[in-house]
């Protein structure tokens, strides 16, 4: 396998067939001089790569391709029919070529033929999961930022060395027992505390960042599963191109919706299906020109192909502006095959659109030998029932069709926005999200109570989440709603109630496991980084829930006013940390930088509780508790000690000194924090 | 027969009476004594794929009270019943034992506590193939240490499941 001398110009060729297909399918809508140029290009540099490789066959190819295109080069205008033809029969001799390179199970290398194979299905051959560069090296960025994130782990070994060597003096100063050594001792003892708490600190900080970024690129990883749904444009494209050439009809293909990713089985299916429905749109619903201009259209016919996402489904359309579905023909037929009987009622056009979906009618009135005998629909039929999915015609006589195919969706990836509800984890599709919303306390209690949100001068139905997520059992105490995000599905909209945004991410949606049946909010299923499943809200559900639960009335009361919290720590980014996490869970916050400014604080305001810093200069944690809990008037208010210490003693110290809870930093859970917050708040 | 095969065959005779007689594997049942609830019942550990203990499950809204949720493991994704809800006697504690059943689709079952590992003679189990009447879950019973424990159906519990979720083309299949 080593000595395998095909094996990047496959990968190469590869590439290069799929831009000269998709080129030559552009120059015949779209002529002009930089189109030739990057054609010329490509097949110029197909045509070096395949001679150093002695793909003679390629190269010739290669170069009889560059032939036709040479002349054109300043040319503005369209290439001569029999011109285009040529690179066409060109490109896909070359794509047949190709394609035989590729290793097949039954034998190790590939085989020299010497006429291009016609083995090789063609076109329906489908997308590959094949990763674009972008995507790669997107994925390598996230690597490489997260290997970056590792430096100050490295740099943190260098000063665990210094910390080391600071203890082991400390300890031989100890053992000398010199006079006056004991101050010298605690001096360093304090120093090295103050040394080692900076450290863990800065290590706690970098395990986050590298977490985060871990999540980056599995996020990344997972969408490399994924395939762009444009890579089945050019398939189509080239499939209504060869329906229009042998109708000798002028047609021009649109995709739309090709940045959306889908899992490769379900795009290979779809397009098998498009395929069919793609020539039938041409072959029966495009007019010849002297039929369009008769009837006001322009010459040139229009396929339109959009993939579009719909909750856990995938959309695809094809529309055409032809003349429509011929019902009187599909009658006709339909009578004739005894579909209908004599006495039957007159079908209506959805019945008879039924009819035509179930099978065996065509309305062409010749069998073409690209819309075969009526099996277009069928295929696609077939197709859906086998996934799931559903297939519906919309048409118009004289106006065009559209066929709609609806796949429900294995994977998906999707950017999500992470919300927190009353302790539970769920993502939104990001774009569903039309905005977020900060909520004041009132406005919150207000939006509960009465089930309504005035945003942008419209009153939204308000949903808070987590009575969408603990729909029929006890919620349990949270913070309450401090953000609304406002969810759109199509043209409604409501306004999301949650108690904090925990950033975006990149997520695979999975669908929910069978025997799990859920509520419409929920639309499926993403795994996080410890491989627990993650909920991933439904827009439409979560609009449906906010009809179903109404405004008002039911909404339970929302927690009294609370008081806010004081928080005092000597470091400025502890305190801005402590704030945000605090801030977003709904609390009013103060913040003193020193046990002084504390009790000072402490004394002119009431507070619903103390979230104190052990290790200050001067006053510290355990004392300022002590003499919180001294006075009257401030010992009711409950104290969190936060500190970098995790010993017994200090712990026992603590609870000693008055704490009601006692948190190390090192270990900091927000969620744990929070949660003692919660319980001391609101005993 | 050569000389070096006879000192051979006496040993394995001789040992033959210094070792307790060993029944076949099949003529005893493993079972996990456990508790749903707060009443004692046993399972069959051939009828389950695993035992866990404090599994991250996240509870998922819907229509079924017994759904506890859905857990990850080995990345699918596999919803977990409550047993003692599919019994009818729902307690407001979240158990913390998951059994996943063997079989497909993918399940899981949870208890509150686990007494313990046993293997008990196959002829100790009280069979009743039919089940009780009125009893979708539990079939048999077997006397253990601290008294006769009915034992839960995990195929049995799992067609419970089937039918609670509209899953009705399940063909029963027996251990």
């Amino acid at each position: 396998m080593s000595s395998d001398p095909l094996r990047y110009f496959r990968v190469e060729a590869r590439e290069l067939v799929d831009q000269i297909s998709a080129g030559v399918l552009d120059l015949e809508q779209r002529h002009g001089t930089d189109l030739v140029a990057r054609l010329l290009r490509f097949a110029h540099t197909l045509k070096g790569a395949a001679r150093v490789v002695r793909q003679q066959e390629i190269a010739d190819r290669a170069h009889a391709f560059e032939e036709v295109l040479v002349p054109h080069r300043g040319d503005e205008g369209a290439l001569p029919a029999d011109e285009m033809r040529e690179l066409l029969r060109l490109n896909d001799e070359i794509e047949r070529y190709v394609a035989a390179l590729e290793p097949r199970p039954d034998q190790a290398a590939a085989p020299a033929d010497r006429q291009p194979p016609e083995t090789v299905p063609h076109p329906e051959q489908l997308p590959a999961a094949r990763a674009a560069t972008a995507d790669v090296d997107d994925l390598l960025d996230a690597v490489g930022e997260t290997h970056a994130r590792f430096a100050p782990l490295r740099a943190g070994r260098t000063s665990l060395e210094q910390l080391r060597r600071s203890a082991e003096s400390l300890a031989d100063q100890l053992r000398s027992g010199r006079p006056g050594s004991a101050d010298t001792a605690r001096t360093a003892a304090v120093r090295l505390a103050g040394d080692i708490s900076t450290l863990a600190r800065r290590l706690t900080d970098t395990v986050e960042q590298v977490e985060r970024e871990l999540d980056e690129v599995r996020g990344r990883a997972e969408r490399l599963r994924l395939v762009p749904a444009s890579s089945i444009f050019t398939v189509l494209h080239r499939a209504v191109r060869d329906a229009a050439d042998a109708q000798g009809r002028r047609v021009r293909f649109d995709g739309r919706g090709g940045d959306l990713r889908l899992d490769p089985q379900v795009l290979a299916s779809a397009t098998n299906a498009m395929l069919h429905i793609v020539r039938n749109a041409v072959a029966h619903g495009i007019e010849s020109e002297p039929d369009r201009a008769t009837a006001g259209k322009t010459p040139e016919g229009s396929v339109v192909v959009t993939v579009e996402r719909r909750g856990s489904y995938a959309a695809f359309l094809c529309s055409d502006d032809g003349r429509g579905f011929d019902l009187a023909a599909v009658r006709r037929a339909a009578r004739d095959q005894g579909l209908l009987g004599p006495g039957d009622a007159e079908p209506d056009t959805q019945s008879l659109l039924d009819l035509v979906l179930a099978g065996g009618i065509s309305t062409s009135p010749t069998v073409t030998e690209v819309a075969g005998r009526g099996i277009g629909l069928n295929v696609a039929r077939d197709v859906a029932d086998q996934l799931g999915g559903e297939v519906s015609v919309r048409t118009e006589p004289g106006r065009g069709t559209t066929i709609e195919l609806v796949l429900p969706l294995a994977l998906l990836s999707l950017h999500g926005l992470v919300v927190e509800a009353a302790g539970s984890v769920a993502t939104v599709p990001l774009d569903a999200v039309l905005t977020c919303v900060r909520l004041p306390p009132e406005q919150a209690a207000a939006a509960a109570l009465t089930g309504r949100l005035a945003h942008d001068g419209e009153a939204l139905p308000f949903l808070p989440l987590a009575r969408a997520l603990y729909a029929g059992t006890t919620v349990p105490e949270g913070g309450g709603s401090a953000v609304a995000v406002v969810v759109r599905d199509g043209d409604r909209a409501v306004a999301v109630g949650v108690d904090r945004l925990a950033g975006t991410s990149t997520l695979v949606v999975r669908p929910l496991p069978e025997l799990a049946l859920a509520a419409p909010v929920i639309g499926g299923v993403s795994m996080d980084l410890d491989g627990n499943p993650q909920l991933v809200l439904d827009a439409p559900g979560l609009i449906a829930e906010a009809a179903v639960l109404g405004g008002g009335g039911a909404a339970p009361p929302e927690p009294a006013r609370r008081l806010p919290i004081l928080v005092i720590d000597d470091s400025l980014t502890t305190r801005m940390l402590e704030r945000s996490i605090l801030e977003s869970a709904g609390y009013e916050v103060d913040l003193a930088a020193s046990g002084e400014e504390g009790l000072e604080k402490a004394r002119s305001r009431r507070y619903g509780l103390y979230l104190t810093d052990i290790d200050m200069p001067g006053i510290d944690g355990f004392t300022f508790v002590e003499q919180t809990r001294a006075e009257a008037e401030l010992a009711e208010v409950p104290a969190i000690l936060v500190s970098s210490r995790a010993s017994a003693e200090d712990r026992a110290r603590g609870a000693a000194a008055g704490a009601s809870a006692y948190v190390v930093k090192g270990q900091f859970n927000q969620e744990e924090l929070l949660a003692h917050i919660r319980r001391l708040v609101n005993a | 027969m050569s000389p070096g095969r006879l000192p051979e065959l006496r040993d394995a005779f001789d040992r033959s009476f210094s070792e307790p007689v060993r029944r076949r594997n099949a003529d005893f049942v493993e079972l996990l004594a456990v508790r749903a609830g707060g009443r004692p019942y046993a399972l069959r550990l051939a009828q389950a794929s695993g035992l866990h203990p404090d599994r991250a499950v996240t509870p998922l809204p819907g229509p079924q009270p017994a759904l506890l949720g859905i857990a990850g493991f080995g990345g699918a994704i596999v919803p977990v019943y409550d047993l003692a809800a599919l019994l009818g006697h729902p307690v407001p504690e979240r158990p913390r034992w998951l059994v996943p059943c063997a079989g497909a689709p993918p399940l899981a079952l949870a208890f509150h506590e686990l007494d313990g590992h046993l293997r008990v003679p196959a002829d100790a189990v009280v069979d009743e193939p039919g089940g009780n009447p009125g009893e979708k879950v539990l079939r048999g019973m077997v006397p253990l240490p601290g008294g006769t424990r009915p034992i839960v159906d995990l195929p049995a519990a799992r067609a419970l499941v089937h039918q609670l979720t509209g899953r009705l083309q399940y063909a029963h299949e027996e251990q």
